[in-house]
């Protein structure tokens, strides 16, 4: 995804770029004048067509050099809890077409990067009354979802956190279209459909090793496959 | 989950009036100049939406549907066949963005059904049997017929796919986000993963949801 920079530069190569650009700089200014949010941080570059609800501007926190791609929609349901519902700290990226549903809390901690077209919701419909439609009954309680520093989630993944609570480990990637129901390690690699833990990496070292060390004694191989977690997605309940 | 902010005051934010504005006149220009097999009122369509006029007369929309942004609605069938209808949307029923509805035979969504994004509702798939021409060119399969019960859920992502016979999904499903639906499940289920299985259905003689999925057809309630 091209950062805030590539972005602003990609309306030279293309003059007709200039267009949605400017378009996406005034809505953004719109946002910060007129809407009372939490807070907004700097340089948050927002798409002209993100849509939030202004009543519940106040519950969003979003950090410094926050972008938030096309289509985007940050939505606390009537019935949240009276916190701030959606926190976004700095650096993220929003892929096009996500959806962000809060009734509790979202918090997605720095440089944590979404796909297009990503869902993360900590709520579900409740459906236990069979003569009513789903869509009459009231949310379900829900949990709170934390994404924590530099998780990167692929498209079309489902982050859906219907118990109490749902951590993805800093470093994380998702795979794309994956579901994610249920908490994972720090450096975890995330696939399918129940989503698993298929793989788990290790840190990379600080400094990239110099040249008599290749030569040596190697370490431990950098990256280390645990076992996947047990398979709970047939007792997973809401 | 509550719906979208345009369906809110557009006193909220004076920006929201331009596209709820260009919603309504949309949904009045279909509604007028649009030979609908049937329409019912106060349908909401949004102006991005993908279909053809010359098929509309092969789809059937209830009272207060709606369809949000950058569906396509796609009949499959020629503009010179006639027939039943094809597609058709029950009551109160919401089609969410991006979704995708491709009909070939019969794809009937029930009333109270919330669609969430990108979903899929294809009953018909794409000839593959001959290994030389790109699959593109090989036409589609006869295809089947999909149903979708009455006050289900469908999560974003999902997809039903129905290349033969048919798939009908009971009322009051839920079905999860990114879910595969190839075949049909009765009433009152629960449908996770790809493909997708019952996780969860309700028993009627304990009155409440059980895990797994219904173990005879007597248990189960009537559609």
């Amino acid at each position: 995804m091209a950062d805030a920079r590539n972005k602003s530069r990609a309306h030279w190569e293309d003059p007709l770029g200039i267009f949605p650009w400017a378009l996406s700089k005034l809505y953004t200014l719109w946002l910060r004048a007129t809407y009372p949010f939490a807070s907004m941080g700097r340089s948050v570059s927002i798409h002209y067509t993100f849509v939030v609800n202004r009543a519940m501007a106040h519950r969003i926190k979003l950090g410094n050099s926050v972008v938030i791609g096309k289509d985007v929609w940050l939505n606390i349901i009537p019935e949240a809890t009276d916190e701030v519902n959606i926190v976004i700290d700095d650096g993220c990226r929003i892929g096009a077409r996500s959806w962000i549903s809060a009734k509790n809390q979202i918090h997605l901690e720095r440089d944590v990067y979404l796909g297009p077209s990503v869902l993360i919701v900590d709520h579900g419909h409740a459906y236990e009354d069979p003569n009513v439609p789903i869509k009459k009954q009231p949310p379900m309680p829900g949990g709170r979802i934390r994404i924590e520093r530099g998780c990167r989630i692929g498209q079309g993944a489902a982050i859906v956190c219907s118990g109490s609570q749902l951590v993805l480990g800093r470093n994380s990637v998702v795979g794309p279209n994956a579901v994610v129901l249920r908490s994972a390690p720090s450096y975890s690699v995330i696939e399918g459909n129940p989503g698993r833990v298929v793989e788990r990496l290790a840190p990379s070292p600080p400094n990239p090793p110099s040249p008599s060390c290749l030569t040596g004694a190697m370490g431990p191989s950098s990256k280390s496959v645990e076992a996947p977690t047990p398979a709970a997605v047939s007792t997973e309940s809401s | 989950m509550a719906l979208p902010p345009n369906q809110l005051s557009p006193m909220e934010d004076p920006l929201r009036l331009l596209p709820r504005t260009l919603t309504k006149l949309y949904s009045l220009w279909v509604s007028l100049t649009y030979p609908f097999a049937s329409l019912g009122r106060k349908v909401s369509v949004h102006q991005t939406c993908d279909w053809q006029r010359s098929r509309a007369y092969r789809i059937k929309l209830g009272t207060s549907v709606q369809i949000r942004k950058d569906a396509i609605i796609h009949v499959t069938a020629p503009p010179e066949q006639k027939g039943e209808p094809i597609i058709v949307v029950d009551d109160d029923t919401m089609i969410g963005p991006r979704c995708l509805v491709s009909a070939k035979n019969c794809v009937h969504i029930e009333r109270d059904v919330i669609i969430g994004q990108s979903v899929l509702m294809m009953d018909h798939g794409y000839t593959h049997e001959d290994g030389k021409p790109p699959i593109g060119e090989q036409g589609g399969t006869e295809g089947g017929r999909i149903r979708i019960g009455q006050g289900s859920w469908i999560g974003q992502g999902a997809a039903f796919v129905c290349t033969r016979g048919e798939l009908v999904l009971g009322r009051n499903c839920v079905v999860a986000a990114n879910a595969v639906v190839t075949r049909s499940f009765p009433a009152y289920s629960v449908l996770f993963g790809n493909p997708a299985q019952v996780i969860k259905h309700f028993d009627p003689v304990r009155n409440a949801w059980v895990l797994g999925c219904a173990q005879t057809a007597e248990t189960a309630l009537p559609r």
